[in-house]
């Protein structure tokens, strides 16, 4: 009998199973009520499919009785979630899923929820992560979860294109999706006369507040055909495959904006790598790590990396380039560190806040690269906080710090006009003094031909 | 079994036989456009890393039992 130590949780919603922690191993147990469908989906070869095309997260069948099977899905290293992908993802995501319920359907199933959370990025790919999502298709029937795919993707994703990727960010506050009306009425007038936009969103709004009232589900529900409903899903499919983005970036290229010449960013290079290998990490993050640049240049001795921006075009671009390249260990997401995503859901927990999975995540090294005069100077967080931060979950800290001289730091502090003299802390020795509260100094040194000083520092309390 | 444990919105389900016709009118003038556009080689590569809806079967020996 497997021993539960933890119910995981974000898996009360469906009464066909949930997830606990064996230990620190993620399991999921199957209650006699999903044991038909189960069994369906195992012995008609659909899993295995579904996983052989890296549609559906891998497992493994632990144990079985009658009043439980338990299986064991292949372990994740990190779990991001909707309001953190940038706009290639959540398309990719979207895609995913339509992908999925339309294969179901040919085999006779159905996903019975189209949440935005069953799908999480892996190994360079969306994956599909909840196992007991599929169910029976009944001829004629609807599909039940076009709805929340409608307020999980569709909507967030068209809102995008008509104001940006911020719109994702809304999902932290609709946990089961953006409302159809609230869509509906963001969205330009001129959206009515889109033949996709039209029947998907507006109708659907329309329809969805006509029958709110209908109490004792007196309305008959009308059939539809198995070609029908895979009509809805192409159209859906091909709809969303060609959409694209019209905001330009802040940062998206960084690179070329640089304060330093080619030599000096061969040198930085060059500085983390050596820092980095005697280290051998097995996790590393790197925390405003804009497209992987600086990452990548480790990426094929650490076997997890994951790098986060605040900028979403950014982020889409080291994911463009990771599906590019075939990389399989490097893991882009979205992360605003003045405001990191928060838990959210019931209890506050269903969905776990950023801090919480990066301690879980426990990086051997944390990269944080031209970030402090942000943090410090946009954000006006002081040096002792920040370094509190960063020693919640790091082992090892490569941080860059850019003296006053600096130019962007300078362009930073000049913004402040009047209120310049009270950030005459943003030196090297207050840096110093609030970073060493919390870490050991190990190396420092000049990066050559800049203003910038690069720091490798170790966290004072060795249980991190 | 139909067990729902999340609301699929009673308009939700009415309204998909309207987005269907819809979908069916599009798809149908699409395909239409394609082969006009392919007839004069106007179609384009698409850049997007994610393919197409449908899945290659490799494995379909215990599938095709079912259907």
């Amino acid at each position: 009998m497997t021993k539960k130590t933890d119910a995981h949780q974000a898996s009360f919603r469906d009464p066909s199973g949930y997830i606990f922690y064996d230990g620190k191993t993620l399991r999921r147990a199957i209650k006699p009520i999903y044991f038909p469908q189960y069994n369906k989906l195992k012995e008609s070869g659909f899993f295995k499919n579904l996983i052989s095309n890296g549609l559906l997260i891998s497992h493994e069948e632990t144990s079985v009785s009658s009043e439980e099977i338990i299986i064991t899905p292949e372990e994740i290293p990190f779990i991001t979630n909707p309001y953190e992908w940038s706009f290639e993802q959540y398309k990719h995501a979207a895609l995913h899923t339509l992908k999925i319920q339309k294969y179901a359907l040919s085999k006779g199933f159905i996903l019975k929820d189209a949440s935005a959370y069953n799908v999480t990025f892996h190994k360079g790919k969306p994956v599909f992560i909840d196992t007991l999502s599929f169910d029976f298709y009944e001829e004629g029937t609807p599909w039940r979860a076009y709805k929340q795919f409608i307020t999980h993707f569709f909507g967030p994703l068209v809102l995008s294109k008509y104001h940006g990727t911020e719109i994702f960010k809304m999902m932290q506050t609709h946990i089961d999706g953006i409302p159809v009306k609230l869509i509906a009425s963001m969205l330009p007038t001129r959206s009515k006369l889109s033949s996709i936009l039209y029947p998907n969103i507006h109708l659907l709004a329309k329809m969805e507040s006509k029958h709110s009232e209908d109490y004792k589900a007196e309305t008959k529900i009308a059939t539809l055909s198995k070609k029908s409903q895979e009509n809805i899903l192409e159209s859906l499919y091909d709809y969303i495959k060609g959409l694209t983005l019209k905001e330009a970036s802040e940062w998206g290229d960084y690179y070329n904006k640089t304060n330093y010449d080619e030599a000096a960013f061969e040198a930085k290079k060059t500085l983390i790598k050596e820092w980095i290998k005697p280290l051998s990490p097995q996790k590393l993050i790197d925390v405003g790590g804009n497209d992987g640049t600086f990452a990548r240049t480790v990426i094929d001795s650490v076997p997890h990396i994951i790098v986060t921006d605040i900028d979403s075009n950014a982020v889409d671009y080291n994911y463009k380039q990771l599906q590019k390249n075939k990389e399989t260990n490097m893991l882009p997401f979205v992360c605003d560190v003045l405001q990191p995503a928060p838990g959210i859901g019931f209890n506050n927990t269903e969905r776990n806040s950023l801090i919480e999975r990066l301690a879980d995540y426990a990086p051997d090294v944390t990269m944080a690269l031209a970030l402090i005069h942000h943090i410090t100077l946009s954000g006006n967080v002081p040096f002792e906080k920040s370094a509190s931060f960063f020693a919640s979950f790091s082992k090892n800290l490569i941080i860059e710090f850019p003296t006053r001289e600096d130019s962007w730091a300078q362009s930073l502090l000049v913004r402040k006009r009047e209120f310049i003299n009270h950030f005459d802390f943003y030196n090297e020795t207050e840096f110093e003094k609030g970073y060493l509260k919390y870490f050991d100094l190990e190396k420092k040194e000049v990066v050559k031909g800049t203003k910038r000083l690069l720091y490798l520092l170790k966290n004072k309390n060795n249980e991190v | 079994m139909n067990f729902l444990y999340f609301d699929p919105g009673l308009g939700a389900m009415i309204v998909q036989a309207v987005v269907a016709a819809a979908a069916g009118i599009l798809l149908f003038s699409k395909n239409v456009m394609y082969k006009v556009k392919s007839f004069f080689g106007l179609v384009k590569e698409e850049e997007d890393t994610y393919d197409s809806i449908d899945i290659e079967e490799e494995d379909t020996n215990t599938d095709d039992k079912k259907n």
